[in-house]
């Protein structure tokens, strides 16, 4: 019964974090200064270095109007809206590529950022957690104080910097990494999926480095800590081995405030590899992400954010769901 | 016989070293309740410690050593290999089971966890499922997660842990303050069944005088790192020897009694001062000059009976006593 309330709590949150990521993804353009449509037409113009009469003008404006959910009261906007983006996952059209629908994009950009991030996500959680267990339940050796001071040095340094460091040794300097990532399109053969591997190195690698960072330092404080408390000390007393202490004690312990801790900082990981694409032109939601903003693309920007928005959220809900296999006190009461 | 050979054992820290225990020599029998009494800090727990082996930094034994009256392979155990032995031939009951138990995993692993390999879990289980219900435990209650049951019953699984494997010697630092009177009462006639039954030697820490009265056969009172009285309890509580255990006896409360009881005025030394002579002498009624300089030796006055002080066969005389024995429980009429 508690799991069931659990598992229905998690939802109704969920249920609610899109729902207020859907409503400020509509409010926001409408309260900035700038008139997406004007502005348009104003490009439109001086692209085509012709003026347009103001029939055809009033004209064009209704036609956008609708394509962009623009036209009738705010009320029945938003309903639109919801109905669009909810049922039919429509975002309208691109304004950069018109009449090319967002979604298209998204929906290719969408896998790359995600084979990103979720590999990267677990095996820095995975290799940090491993590593600072042995760091804190062993604390004493000179293994222990090495992995410390890996954790300290790469936990303060932002993904941008790991990222330039290693374009710089590894692309730049040894060029054993490309510098960008250049992928041809076409299906997907063996052979392409070395050359995707290839060009995620770098990016991949930042990631991790980052993530192992936090993780080593975390799970080491955490081990640190747990390993005083009494089941840890009775365990000993009892005779049991040292390395079942260490992993059903120490270290199932730890690792309940360690998916916590992911679960919170999905965020974060997230808008930092949005970072790392940027800057290895990685062809992900981020890239997708920067062009739209630069090139004043605002469906592209609110359905990119709107879908990042949606992975957070999910992710998250996904991590919380699990979160009971690990601690029996939330599946039994 | 188990033997406390000249037992110092020190805790490192950093003002240096101080002995927690200093120079125990006991000899104590087998096949009995020993309760070992004394104010906070005196070093029960330490002594306990000690006597089960687990000798971690900070803690050290400085000399002495103890032998626990049981041989393996011909050879007698000492403190050097009792490790070997734990949970096996001697166990320890924590005094709290919320913490002492594991909450992400079940309490049947929990139970079986420290066992060798190549031992059959299930069939292990399976006694103790059976076992438990001696303990008025579900048999179900050790395949359950530690925070759904009640304290109580998971006190109950930490005597059972203690006492499954049926060890020749059980440590239990004071295992019943976290629980309630009624709770408790139960727990401790349980561990004075199952000792009767198995004949196992325990050593019973607790504050409470009361209960010493009521579970121990033998009294071991310690005070500022010394044992300064050891023998039967019966007369410990009805003759002491020793002023500081009269006066612990005193603090015990009684049903019936309207006058407030004194307690244990003073505090004990702090064991980093310089302990010359007894150390109890400044809190004692009975001190005089050689208290102050001497050390008393701890010898048997009686059959059984050891006690440190210089004035121990003159003490139990004294008309304090005669007041104590009128009140004692004993010698009241029955709840
Ligand atoms: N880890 C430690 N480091 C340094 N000193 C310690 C440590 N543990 C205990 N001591 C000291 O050793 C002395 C004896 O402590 P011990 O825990 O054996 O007392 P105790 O009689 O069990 O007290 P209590 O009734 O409060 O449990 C105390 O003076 C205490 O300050
Ligand atoms: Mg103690």
């Amino acid at each position: 019964m508690a799991l069931f309330q659990y598992i229905v709590g998690r939802f109704v949150s969920y249920f609610v974090v899109l729902f207020i990521g859907l409503t400020i993804t509509f409010f926001l353009p409408r309260l900035m200064p700038s008139d997406p449509i004007e502005q348009y037409i104003f490009e439109l113009q001086s692209q085509a270095g012709q003026t347009m009469s103001p029939d055809e003008m009033a004209n064009l404006r209704e036609t956008l109007s609708q394509i962009y959910g623009l036209d009738g009261s705010l009320v029945s906007q938003y309903l639109g809206y919801l109905e669009r983006v909810i049922l039919h996952f429509d975002f309208g059209p691109s304004f950069a590529s018109f009449p090319a629908p967002v979604i298209g994009f998204i929906v290719r950009a969408l896998p790359w950022t995600l084979g990103l991030l979720v590999t990267t996500t677990l095996i820095a959680w995975t290799i940090g957690n491993l590593i600072g267990l042995r760091a804190g339940y062993h604390h004493n050796s000179r293994a222990a104080t090495v992995m410390e001071v890996v954790g300290v040095a790469l936990y303060p340094i932002p993904y941008y910097i790991v990222a330039l460091v290693l374009i710089m040794v590894f692309g730049y300097l040894l060029s054993i990494f490309p510098l960008t990532t250049t992928i041809r399109p076409g299906p997907l053969t063996f052979a392409k999926m070395r050359v995707i591997l290839y060009n995620s190195v770098l990016p991949a690698l930042s990631i991790i480095v980052v993530g192992l960072g936090w993780n080593i330092l975390s799970m080491k404080a955490l081990s640190f800590a747990h390993k005083e408390e009494g089941y840890v000390t009775f365990a000993r007393l009892k005779g049991t081995p040292s390395r079942t202490i260490m992993n059903s004690y120490v270290g199932r312990n730890s690792l309940l405030p360690q998916i916590t801790g992911l679960t919170l900082s999905l965020g974060a990981i997230f808008s930092g590899a949005l970072l790392i694409e940027i800057l290895f032109s990685y062809p992900g939601m981020g890239l997708l992400m920067r062009t739209a903003a630069s090139s004043g693309d605002y469906n592209m920007l609110y359905g990119t954010i709107l879908v990042t928005i949606f992975a957070v959220a999910t992710a998250t809900l996904v991590l919380d769901l699990i979160y009971p296999v690990f601690d029996p006190r939330i599946r039994y009461r | 016989m188990i033997r406390l050979n000249n037992i110092v054992a020190t805790y490192t820290t950093t003002r240096g070293e101080v002995s927690a225990v200093d120079g125990v020599n006991l000899e104590i029998p087998t096949g009995k309740i020993i309760g070992i009494a004394g104010e906070s800090g005196c070093g029960k727990s330490t002594l306990l410690k000690v006597i089960y082996g687990d000798l971690i930094y900070p803690l050290a034994l400085k000399t002495g050593s103890v032998q626990y009256g049981f041989d393996s392979f011909g050879q007698e155990v000492t403190t050097s290999d009792i490790k070997e032995y734990w949970f096996k031939r001697i166990s320890y009951i924590p005094q709290s089971s919320m913490s002492s138990l594991n909450p992400v995993i079940r309490i049947n692993k929990q139970f079986t966890d420290h066992l060798d390999p190549s031992t059959d879990k299930a069939k292990v289980l399976e006694d103790v499922r059976a076992y438990v219900q001696k303990l008025d435990l579900p048999p179900e209650a050790i395949d359950a997660y530690p925070h759904q049951l009640s304290g109580g019953m998971r006190q109950r699984i930490m005597v059972a842990m203690g006492t499954f494997f049926n060890p020749d010697i059980i440590l239990a630092d004071e295992p019943t303050t976290a629980l309630d009177v009624v709770v408790q009462k139960g727990i401790l006639l349980l561990l004075m069944g199952l000792q009767e039954e198995t004949k196992s030697t325990i050593f019973f820490v607790s504050h409470d005088m009361g209960v010493h009265y009521q579970i121990t056969h033998k009294m071991l009172i310690m005070y500022a790192a010394k044992v300064v009285e050891f023998g039967d309890s019966d007369i410990i509580f009805t003759e002491p020897l020793h002023p500081y255990t009269r006066m612990l006896i005193e603090s015990l409360p009684t049903i019936g009694d309207d006058h407030l009881r004194t307690g244990v005025s003073g505090r004990p030394p702090s064991l980093w001062e310089d302990l010359t002579g007894c150390r109890f002498a400044p809190r004692c009624p009975l001190a005089t000059e050689l208290c102050q300089t001497t050390e008393p030796e701890f010898k048997e006055y009686r059959r059984g009976h050891f006690a440190a002080c210089h004035y121990a066969e003159n003490t139990y005389q004294s008309s304090e006593i005669a007041i104590l024995y009128d009140h004692h429980p004993q010698n009241q009429s029955p709840e």
